[in-house]
């Protein structure tokens, strides 16, 4: 694993809520990372700090083992977590003014600009103004000015939120190319089950502070093979007073159950189809969710990812 | 560098290619004819008791008498039987000796203190050459002023044709005669041409006023609608917020110039088509004064930078226009405030107050070209104290505004991250002091 971007010791404070506790990350050059945590963990903070909009109270961020300096701006596609266009521009105006912002010249973004509005179903808006684009529209619209200027590093700050399933898909699979392609992605959500998905290395934040960090694989091994994922047809609302079940999660088609002694696992199986009709039954490694439970001690983020109260 | 010009570009081509900024090129002006020539007619005021005045005739053929004569024809406005103007004396000084017009000057002027009189008039011998007499009043009188010139143009026209022995009656050549130039004074004070000094002024002011604010508040509603849009956050994380507010103003700035660079060009057309026959002295005498659009440019370049950061601050730490309007109202009238005491400057230019009120930062810039139009400095010299106190004028102005543009950069950066409620004044200090 290649060191690239690097953050030692971030600490930022806003009066007297510690919003980001003596971080410590490191993302490796060409792999997806994945920052996850419920709302509020602080990871909008911490990518704030990598991209110098707001400064860090102490602590360091190195690109390469260099503190970044303001060509880091140039290298870096970013997509916050708010995210906004100009309405009164068209399409190619706004590509070609952020493409610029980012010290690329006019034309090379020109001459970039059709094939990336073809692949995201744009090209015949190009010279439409923004407003007139529909919602979704105007989200792949963002995804291209994020990417336009051929960027080294993609941050994008909770990616899935606001986006419809058809663009997660498109984005995940431009995101995987450009992977292969050799760029880093550092990405932010609090919906887990996204994460699990399409990442390589995961770091978990809670409450400002890493809670767990390292390649999926390492941590879910970790954290041992004693969950099952569960499909019936019919309630499941007995499945928490069954022997031999430690714990129930929720997901939205379909259960994970943490099984007390996974040697057993064939008479809770035997169990569950004497009630309810069994669809799936599979020993799987624990979801980022039930990781999380663990590390994070008790505090129950939803796992569906929905809105927790902001701390 | 670069990024830093892509934004002015930017922001030049999107107010430029707006309608508003075409309908503001010929709007602009309109509005500016109305605020300037509407006071003044409303300014007018009817005379509801007789006026004394006292003509000095140095001339010797008659033309004192001649003009009071012609003054009986002006009744008061209430009353059609009454005349306007009451004839005090006629002070003849054949030969036009200079040590006797000013002894009476001083005399007269003093009774114009006393308020015993309302006016004089001195009739120069040779008025058919210099084309100009003098009018001494206590304030400026657009009515009275208006008068007495058309009037005295017509006795000179009178006279000029009987001397030349062409026969065609009076009033067909009237229409073709020049006017003379009335020029009007305060008693002991100094001479200025008459329209000038009080609409130079007010067309000065008024141009930076309306660039000033009709500008500033394009940029700051710019800063509310990247705020509002939420691309504020993709902006910062290309280029520095101090690069975006500078390449905002300067952009801006850009797109001002050329509004006023096009007024300026139709103007100069107009001008020339009309001929130089009709330009009055007064006119091309600003036009054609360096020194005065000199220093005309510089605090305009000045007044719009100040407020346009100005604008830039309130738009970082707003989120709706409704919000902005406590804020806007403040700026405004301090760009307002010379306007409304423009009457008492073209008075008293040099009093304590009016040189006091010109060497404030956010005054400065309006307040001393209005000084400067009644000055009309000719040159650019040190000794003159109204060019001393416009260069003192400027360098505060320029610190005080490279301080607003340094406290405001530390107030935009993080305001303009900000949604939702307004900051306090603790809260905005608190973020000068951030890292």
């Amino acid at each position: 694993m290649t060191e690239y971007l690097q953050l030692k010791g971030i600490t930022k404070r806003y009066g007297a809520t510690l919003a980001v506790d003596n971080l410590d990350l490191t993302i490796p050059k060409g792999r997806i990372y994945g920052m996850i945590g419920p709302n509020g963990a602080g990871k909008t903070t911490t990518i704030r700090m990598i991209m110098d909009i707001i400064a860090p109270d102490s602590g360091k961020i190195l690109l390469d083992g260099k503190p970044t300096d303001d060509n880091f701006k140039n290298v870096v596609g970013y997509l916050p977590e708010e995210r906004g266009l100009y309405k009164k521009m068209t399409l190619r105006e706004v590509i070609l003014y952020l493409g610029q912002l980012k010290q690329k010249p006019r034309k090379e973004i020109d001459a970039r600009l059709d094939s990336w509005l073809k692949r995201m179903d744009l090209l015949e808006y190009k010279n439409r103004k923004v407003e007139q684009l529909s919602k979704g529209m105007q989200q792949k619209l963002q995804f291209i000015t994020t990417l336009i200027h051929d960027p080294e590093i993609i941050i994008l700050d909770e990616l899935f939120s606001g986006l419809d399933p058809l663009n997660i898909e498109l984005i995940k699979n431009v995101l995987l190319e450009l992977k292969h392609e050799g760029r880093t992605i550092l990405f932010s959500t609090h919906v887990m089950e996204q994460a699990e998905k399409l990442c390589d290395f995961i770091c978990m934040i809670h409450r400002g502070r890493k809670v767990l960090d390292g390649a999926l694989n390492d941590v879910k091994g970790k954290y041992g093979r004693n969950s099952v994922h569960l499909e019936i047809d019919g309630d499941g609302s007995f499945l928490d007073s069954l022997p031999g079940v430690k714990a129930v999660t929720r997901f939205t088609n379909y259960f994970e159950l943490t099984l007390d002694d996974l040697s057993r696992s064939n008479d809770v199986l035997q169990a569950i189809s004497s009630r309810v009709t069994v669809l799936r039954f599979e020993r799987v490694t624990p979801s980022l969710y039930n990781i999380f439970i663990t590390v994070a001690g008790g505090d129950k983020p939803d796992p569906a990812g929905e809105e927790v109260a902001r701390g | 560098m670069g990024k830093f010009w892509t934004i002015v570009g930017s922001e030049y081509a999107q107010v430029v290619k707006k309608k508003s900024f075409l309908v503001g090129i010929i709007l602009t002006p309109v509005f500016l004819l109305l605020v300037t020539i509407l006071p003044a007619l409303f300014a007018q005021r009817g005379i509801s008791t007789p006026e004394q005045y006292a003509v000095i005739d140095a001339d010797g053929r008659g033309i004192g008498e001649r003009f009071a004569q012609s003054l009986t024809r002006y009744m008061l406005d209430d009353d059609s039987t009454t005349q306007a103007y009451k004839l005090a004396r006629i002070y003849s000084i054949p030969g036009g000796d200079a040590r006797r017009i000013d002894s009476l000057r001083v005399v007269l002027d003093s009774a114009i203190v006393s308020k015993d009189l309302k006016y004089y008039v001195v009739i120069y011998p040779g008025i058919e050459y210099s084309d100009s007499a003098l009018m001494v009043s206590k304030s400026i009188n657009f009515r009275s002023g208006t008068r007495f010139d058309r009037r005295l143009s017509d006795i000179l026209a009178e006279i000029r044709l009987e001397s030349s022995n062409i026969n065609l009656p009076v009033d067909s050549v009237l229409g073709m005669t020049r006017r003379i130039e009335l020029i009007q004074a305060s008693p002991g004070g100094k001479t200025k041409a008459f329209e000038s000094v009080y609409f130079g002024a007010l067309v000065f002011v008024m141009i930076i006023f309306f660039s000033v604010v009709s500008f500033g508040q394009i940029l700051m509603r710019s800063v509310i609608e990247e705020k509002n849009s939420r691309i504020m956050e993709v902006l910062v994380s290309s280029v520095s917020p101090f690069q975006l507010m500078m390449g905002k103003i300067v952009g801006l700035g850009a797109a001002n110039l050329t509004q006023i660079g096009i007024w300026v060009a139709v103007g100069l057309v107009i001008f020339s088509a009309r001929g130089s026959l009709e330009v009055p002295t007064e006119v091309s005498g600003i036009l054609f004064n360096p020194v005065l659009i000199g220093f005309f440019v510089l605090f305009l370049v000045i007044a719009y930078v100040m407020y346009s950061t100005l604008f830039a601050f309130v738009g970082s730490i707003c989120t709706t226009d409704k919000e902005t309007q406590n804020f806007v109202f403040p700026i405004t009238m301090s760009l307002m405030l010379p306007i409304i005491l423009l009457m008492y400057i073209v008075q008293e230019p040099d009093s304590t107050v009016s040189v006091v009120l010109s060497l404030i930062p956010v005054l400065a810039p309006t307040m001393m070209v209005a000084r400067l139009n009644i000055a009309s400095p000719e040159t650019f010299t040190f000794g003159n104290p109204v060019i001393m106190e416009a260069v003192i004028a400027a360098v505060l102005a320029t610190l005080f505004t490279l301080f607003l543009i340094w406290i405001t950069a530390r107030i935009f950066r993080i305001g303009i991250l900000m949604y939702g409620k307004r900051p306090t004044l603790p809260e905005i200090l608190k973020w000068v002091r951030y890292k």
